[in-house]
């Protein structure tokens, strides 16, 4: 299947994606300002565990590295989707076995 | 629910690591088994980059603490326990590789949360109840799949020194905070399967089967 027949048969699919993406930004302003923390961090501070991080990713916490946030978190979550989209196509067409 | 770093002992991520890899490699076997029809390789692609873009949200909640939607669940029912595996696997092993979200030593325990636990937990619950009443189903699949993931995150961090060996604290910080915030998960779960089972019935993985098997009577 080609990349347009692709597009074409999963429209309301991939613009589902696409809104998640656009709005993205927002939600990590929003979070942001409520002060982002999740329980396992509630539970680290309260019993004193520090993270000792040994690799920040490509995309750090989901930024463009010199991007101001917003754009950056935009691109992120493009470049996210994309790569999640033919990492998954491509593993499960190796995993398909025969078909049914 | 990402664990970072430096949160867990080296035996106990060495542990999960080799849990999580017997469990994707049953899931690959299964998989390779049972075959996939060629129709749903790309529902496979966008299952797993919708759940990547919608963890993307994180939903405030007033009081200072903000959770995002996992999607276990909704690849859980969707995919089936063993695609919906490996769909997890693709979207938290990225977030790890590519985005730093989750320490790649954590690697294996995060899998073992998220794309098992969270996934086959939702995916057992949906069939037991998605026979009295699909919504109710997938809102309980969505609810305890992320809390049971959750007290996993705690029982791996609790039993590790950095954490003082405090797992009678971990596991009630994550199971109690994560049981509230799954409601949220659950209810997204209910809205996102309940649109496909209105609109595109036949991509979901268990009404698939119950067609194939040609059990009528359901609906």
């Amino acid at each position: 299947m080609n990349f347009k027949d692709f597009i074409k048969e999963h429209k309301k699919a991939v613009l589902v994606i696409l809104v998640a993406i656009i709005v993205s930004p927002l939600f990590a302003l929003a979070a942001d300002a409520v002060g982002y923390s999740e329980p396992l961090e509630k539970s680290a501070d309260h019993l004193g565990a520090e993270e000792s991080p040994i690799y920040g990713g490509i995309l750090p916490d989901y930024s463009v590295p010199g991007v101001d946030s917003p754009i950056g978190t935009f691109i992120a979550g493009l470049v996210g989707s994309i790569v999640t989209l033919i990492i998954m196509l491509g593993v499960t067409m190796a995993i398909k076995g025969r078909n049914n | 629910m990402h664990i970072p770093d430096g949160f867990l002992d080296m035996n106990i991520a060495v542990l999960y690591y080799l849990l999580t890899a017997i469990v994707v490699g049953i899931c690959i076997y299964k998989i390779k088994k049972d075959g996939i029809d060629e129709k749903r390789v790309p529902i496979a692609g966008l299952v797993a980059a919708g759940i990547f873009a919608a963890q993307m949200l994180n939903w405030p909640i007033p009081g200072g603490t903000s959770a995002h939607f996992v999607g276990g669940a909704v690849a859980a029912i969707i995919l089936g326990p063993f695609l919906g595996c490996i769909a997890m696997v693709s979207v938290v092993s990225i977030q790890a590789l590519v985005f730093g979200d989750g320490g790649i030593t954590a690697l294996g325990t995060n899998l073992f949360s998220m794309a098992i636990v969270g996934v086959f937990v939702a995916y057992y619950i949906y069939k037991a109840l998605n026979k009295y009443n699909t919504k109710i189903a997938a809102f309980v699949a969505g609810w305890i799949g992320i809390t049971l993931g959750a007290i996993n995150t705690g029982i791996a961090t609790g039993l590790s020194s950095t954490f003082q060996y405090a797992i009678t604290t971990t596991v009630p910080i994550m199971g109690i905070w994560h049981g509230i915030l799954g409601i949220i998960e659950g209810l997204i779960t209910v809205a996102i399967i309940a649109y496909i089972e209105k609109n595109r019935e036949d991509i979901l993985y268990i009404s698939n089967k119950t067609k194939n098997k040609s059990r009528s009577g359901k609906k």
